[in-house]
């Protein structure tokens, strides 16, 4: 089963994962048309800063168990096995805020949705674009993610990747194939940290 | 295996979930003292307020205890237990033996004193049948009148006001949520509820409650006189044990070490029953809120079922919304000791917005939000598993952090 | 709250900036560090020159993790994107400057032909050896005939019909056979910002090299051109400055007076605003009003303008402009154009303040509109200050806060007036830098990023140069911040190493030397080919060098290139956005140096900054047989 795979080192900030989500989740289902809706279409996945000014996609990891699901009052939240996927009834929720009480995370939101009830404001968080999948399509964040810090694979073979790649970082005369990095992306956050190391300083 | 377990709350609910998916065979019993399917407690103020109907406080359907093969005593309530045997016998004479037991009683709301605190329409608001009956007699309500300012006199009060009715609160302390939140947040909330109708009294009792059969008034200790026709009692709450045998230990609660197990081996107690661990003050401690009793009805079932679990402790938490503010409490809020701890805070008084926590060491250990809650669960997460901030403090007061700032 | 304090003193190092922040949060006002933190994190692609919105087959990025894809759609590389994108932030800074200055020469002409109002010549004897240096005879000439042939041949400078910008004749001969060699002398001062344009226009210069080279005949035509043009025609309209003491920090806007504060860049509308408060007419009006008289004050380089010629004090640089308004005392704003903040008009809604622009060319939500022009300037001004003093009373005693007391110090160093100070010619500065009682000499210039705390890279780097004895010379926000820090005061010289104490004690000058506003980079230029010149040297062989700390604007990314390709070694503190292109950060850091004499350096550190600049200046000094140390 494939499910999304986050890559925060390759996050670059851009934060298109962000509109791509939004308008995903649109009635409209482009950018355009998502921008003059109303309710306004939200994303679900939020890029946010990090310590040293990079960037990281947060979403939901559909975790199993799910504290939000375990959490919810009028049991609301449920879990898909086929996708992997937790998930909120709109029309169950009642907009008491357990969940985000309880997501280790903090990547539920509250506002009106398309989905729910005209008016009603409801916890929202993100669904493994289901709805794409089941027509064949890849989630949107994944898309749009020109730095490839979203992927969309098996877990197992992003696994593989990840140990194939700390290997050759640490055995001598493995592959040659060098890790995939970007030099200028290293240099730009060595200058950022640099700077930030420097704000730290109490003169 | 013969699995009992004394209540159907949410903590037994769990509790026989846990059992059944890891043990097919295992025989379970329930004596549920509420005949109503399994609800959901917190929402019955909802119910009161009118957002949620009554069906929806359901959160099992009828069919529930039939598709996991539970034995269920529907409307009977334990009255003693025989360690010696191992049994428990219901107050309706049926015995039942067990090998694994669990008490999930709940607690019993305190009751109003006063003279005639026996009038109609004078309720606590602790199961769907008061709410039911505060509805019944909501048509002819002009004013009420709420004892306490705690979770349940505070939700009664905000579903009343919801409603339009004008509500008395006689509270102890300055502000209601007295035990959840500090006084900046607890200013402010009491605010919010004034602009709504709200009339706060603190430091006044009812002296004796008036009426011809259902009540109509109060005479209060300050002299004063209020008239009501409905009385919300929400004077705490004090765990159903009445019924144990001495060789189960009461302090607070049903004493349970981190398997959720009592002194007597293979008796476990979950819920607003059970005193466990409180994470953040690091006592003994009871947490008689729905979370809690969920995740302990889970854990000390896995553990009747045979597999060993270990409940991280308990953790005092709440979020509510009230008219304009939302708020989010987790934990210590108010610290006992200056200089043990540390607060860091931010309050924006005309945004509305006040953030708190507390730290001991770089462990944060307890916190307030009011408004922008969106990302407590974060917090409350870091305080429920003990983790070490060691970035910087401040980051954690802005209204919207992303997790990789805390990422150590 | 203890709290609040530690998290202002993260956003700025000056005492007054925290307190208005402080301030500025009580009102409820929103500055430019929370708008900073709000667009965090910024897009990885931008922020790396990666991403490219030339033309709309795209807009493109390219991924820098190398999967993704690594071409636009015109099939333009990271070099090639990166070194357009590089091209545009100079030419839009070239060109600020150099309208800057063209504004400057219309003035100029309108002088010389009698039609400007409240306009005249104030150096005559500059006006005559500039315009020798046009070619413009100046015997037996009325000094208006000579304004006039003065501004139309320097309009010629900024068009199509000559092969190299007049006052390039002021750099060393090598330097100019140099930039001939390498072909980026600057012919005409809007032609290289045209034809930078026409380069970076889809499918036209497709060499990241050939842009680069553009780039920097495009920067020198802002150097030697441009700004040059702007700085020295403002010495002539307003006089050429002198040392005198002033004073900087908000505690210069004052509680009993009308403050009127001057923002934006050309003194054509601030030399006007100062006259026009000086009049006995507003004086008594301000006095009818209730004020004990009109004060008027400047921020950015407008305010370094007044400055440095009639020591109108600062109250504060770049990051500070909004706090200014914060005080609540400030009855009015005026600006005209560059580094105006479009939150200017949102802040002065929150008190009383009048906020006037005055340029056709920059309009802002939120404030009133007064062309000004050369015509009417001294009725405009004269109406604008009239409404400022008619806003006094309106102003809310209760909201007024203005914190701490001013830092005197002194400024105005043109070059004409060091060399005065050193007695009528370089020799002294020369002979002090042979024997090594200074080392060298440093120029900290341009803006303030709130990406770093206010005035940290500035004042940390002033003060260990000068620690070691290396002569600084400061311009823009970075002269501003140098001031407030103590740098220029009477106390400064303690803070210096002893062989620099001993000359500028001996000279009466402080250790860090306030230069002027940004057109007024050109004076460090004029300096160090003076300097060249009489050692019989190139710029990029002097023990010199350029830092430009906490740089924001595009302006500062042409004056960097203009200093390099002049041959002054530049150390930046924010990073350019070229890091998506490792051919170009390597050209601009260690390739330019076979190319120009000099490189870009990029430290964050304002410590090893300034160890980057002493190793330079010994290294530069060694080379030519002067006693150097090993850093």
């Amino acid at each position: 089963m494939k499910q999304v795979v986050v890559h925060p080192e390759r996050c670059v900030g851009c934060m298109q994962c962000m509109p791509a989500c939004a308008a995903a989740h649109s009635r409209s289902k482009t950018l355009f048309g998502a921008v003059m809706e109303k309710p306004l279409p939200r994303p679900r996945v939020h890029v946010g800063v990090g310590l040293y000014g990079e960037g990281f996609p947060n979403r939901c990891r559909h975790c199993d168990p799910a504290p939000c699901q375990m959490a919810c009052l009028p049991g609301a939240i449920y879990h898909s096995p086929e996708t992997g996927t937790v998930l909120i009834n709109p029309d169950r929720c009642i907009n008491c805020a357990s969940c985000a009480m309880a997501c280790p995370f903090g990547v539920i939101r509250y506002h009106q949705d398309y989905m729910a009830a005209p008016g009603k404001t409801v916890a929202v968080k993100c669904d493994n674009c289901v709805g794409r999948q089941a027509d064949g399509l890849i989630p949107a964040c994944v898309e749009a993610c020109m730095a490839r810090a979203l992927t969309f694979e098996e877990s197992d073979k992003a696994l593989k990747r990840k140990t194939d790649e700390m290997a050759r970082r640490v055995s001598l005369g493995a592959e040659d194939r060098a890790p995939v990095e970007s030099p200028g992306f290293n240099l730009l956050n060595a200058f950022k940290r640099a700077q930030l190391a420097v704000e730290e300083r109490t003169y | 295996m013969r699995s009992v377990i004394i209540g159907n709350g949410v903590a037994g609910i769990n509790a026989a979930e846990a059992v059944r998916s890891l043990d097919s065979e295992a025989e379970i019993t329930i004596i549920a003292g509420e005949s109503f399917p399994p609800y959901c407690r917190p929402m019955i103020s909802m119910a009161l307020e009118g957002t949620v109907s009554h069906d929806a406080l359901a959160i099992r359907p009828p069919s529930f205890y039939d598709k996991l093969r539970i034995r269920a005593l529907i409307g009977e309530r334990a009255e003693s237990i025989d360690l010696a045997k191992r049994a428990v016998i219901t107050g309706g004479g049926t015995v039942v033996p067990f090998d694994k037991l669990l008490i999930a009683t709940g607690a019993d709301p305190r009751a109003a004193r006063g003279e005639r605190a026996d009038l109609k329409n004078i309720f606590p608001m602790r199961t769907e049948t008061h709410v039911k009956g505060m509805l019944d007699a909501l048509k002819e309500v002009k004013h009420a009148l709420v004892l306490g300012g705690g979770l349940v006199g505070f939700k009664a009060a905000h579903g009343l006001l919801a409603r339009g009715i004008p509500v008395t609160m006689l509270i102890r302390s300055g502000y209601p949520l007295s035990m959840q939140v500090d006084r900046p947040a607890g200013e402010m909330i009491l605010k919010e509820l004034q602009a709504r109708g709200l009339e706060v009294h603190v430091g006044v009792e009812v002296e004796r409650f008036e009426g011809n059969g259902a009540v109509s008034g109060a005479l209060l200790s300050d002299g004063s006189h209020r008239e009501c026709q409905l009385v919300v009692v929400g004077k705490g709450v004090y765990p159903a044990v009445s019924f144990l045998p001495p060789e189960i230990e009461v302090d607070l609660g049903i004493v349970v070490d981190e398997r959720l197990q009592t002194r007597v081996d293979g008796v476990y107690a979950a819920g607003d029953v059970a005193e466990s661990f409180d994470v953040a003050r690091q006592t003994r401690w009871v947490n008689a809120i729905w979370p809690v009793a969920a995740e302990q009805g889970r854990v000390a079932g896995m553990n009747m079922a045979g597999r060993p679990v270990s409940y991280r402790g308990s953790l005092s938490r709440n979020v509510i919304r009230i008219f304009g503010l939302d708020v989010m409490t987790a934990g210590l809020v108010n610290p006992p000791d200056e200089r043990e701890y540390e607060v860091v805070s931010r309050i924006d008084p005309a945004r509305k917005t006040y953030r708190k926590i507390v730290f001991r060491g770089d462990i944060p250990v307890g916190m307030v939000l009011v408004n922008d809650i969106e990302q407590g669960g974060v917090i409350m997460n870091m305080i429920h598993s003990r983790a070490a901030l060691m970035g910087p403090r401040d980051r954690l007061l802005d209204r919207s952090f992303n997790v990789k700032q805390l990422m150590l | 709250m203890a709290m609040d304090e530690k998290r202002f003193a993260a956003q700025t190092i000056t005492e007054d900036g925290q307190l208005l922040l402080a301030k500025a949060e009580r009102d409820q006002v929103e500055t430019v560090w929370e708008r900073h933190k709000a667009q965090q994190p910024h897009c990885g692609f931008c922020e790396m020159g990666l991403s490219c919105r030339i033309c709309v087959m795209g807009p493109c990025r390219i991924d820098p993790f190398g999967e993704g894809p690594q071409r636009g759609v015109c099939g333009a590389d990271a070099d090639i994107i990166v070194a357009r994108n590089l091209g545009r932030m100079i030419a839009a800074g070239a060109a600020s400057h150099s309208d800057h200055g063209r504004d400057l020469v219309e003035v100029l002409l309108e002088v010389g032909e009698g039609k400007a109002s409240g306009y005249k010549i104030s150096d005559p004897a500059k006006l005559r050896s500039v315009a020798a240096e046009y070619g413009v005879a100046s015997d037996g000439k009325p000094d208006l005939e000579i304004a006039r042939e003065l501004a139309y041949a320097m309009q010629e400078d900024y068009g199509t019909r000559k092969r190299g910008v007049q006052l390039l004749a002021r750099a060393p001969k090598k330097r100019r056979e140099l930039w001939e060699k390498i072909g980026v002398t600057p012919r005409g001062i809007d032609r290289e910002t045209s034809e930078m344009m026409h380069r970076t226009h889809m499918g036209v210069d497709n060499d990241w090299v050939s842009l680069l080279l553009h780039s920097a005949r495009n920067a020198l035509s802002d150097g030697w051109g441009g700004s040059l043009i702007a700085s020295e025609v403002s010495d002539i309209l307003f006089g050429t400055p002198k040392p005198a003491q002033t004073s900087a920090n908000i505690g210069v806007l004052k509680e009993d007076e009308v403050n009127i504060i001057v923002h934006g860049h050309n003194p054509i509308v601030s030399e006007t605003i100062l006259r026009a408060t000086q009049s006995p007419e507003m004086q008594n009006l301000a006095r009818e009003k209730g004020a004990k008289g009109i004060n008027i004050v400047g921020v950015c380089c407008t305010g370094n303008e007044l400055l440095m010629r009639h020591g109108i004090p600062m109250a504060g640089n770049h990051l500070t402009t909004e706090l200014t308004l914060v005080t609540g005392a400030v009855e009015m704003m005026v600006v005209d154009y560059q580094c105006i903040m479009p939150s200017l008009g949102d802040v002065a809604s929150c008190y009383h303040t009048k906020m006037i622009s005055t340029s056709d060319k920059a309009h802002f939500p939120g404030m009133e509109h007064r062309e000004f022009t050369a015509l009417n300037a001294a009725e405009m001004g004269a109406q604008v200050v009239r409404e400022a003093v008619e806003n006094y009373p309106l102003r809310n005693p209760d909201k007024v806060y203005i914190p701490g007391k001013p830092i005197t110090f002194m400024g105005g160093f043109s070059v004409e007036a060091i060399v005065e100070a050193l007695g009528g010619s370089p020799d002294p500065l020369l002979d002090a830098i042979k024997a090594g009682k200074i080392r060298g000499a440093a120029g900290i210039v341009g803006c303030n990023n709130p990406k770093i705390k206010q005035d940290l890279g500035h004042t940390v780097l002033a003060r260990r140069l000068i620690e070691n004895d290396i002569l600084v010379v400061d311009t823009g926000c970075a002269a501003v911040a140098n001031a407030k820090a103590g740098l220029k005061s009477a106390g400064a010289l303690e803070m210096a190493g002893p062989g620099l104490k001993e000359v500028c004690g001996a000279l009466g000058i402080p250790p860090v030397l306030h230069f002027g506003s940004c057109v007024d980079n050109v004076r460090i230029l004029i300096l160090a080919s003076a300097l060249a010149n009489a050692l019989n040297v190139d710029i990029s062989d002097l023990p010199i060098a350029g830092s430009a700390p906490e740089w924001y604007s595009e302006k500062a990314v042409a004056i960097g290139v203009y200093f390099v390709a002049s041959g002054v070694y530049t150390v930046l503190g924010p990073t350019p956005p070229v890091t998506g292109s490792l051919n170009m950060v390597k050209m601009l850091t260690e390739g330019l140096n076979d190319v120009v004499g000099a490189t870009f350096a990029v430290e964050p550190d304002p410590e090893k900054a300034a160890l980057l600049i002493r190793r330079h200046i010994e290294g530069k000094r060694k080379a030519l047989g002067l006693p150097s140390l090993t850093v």
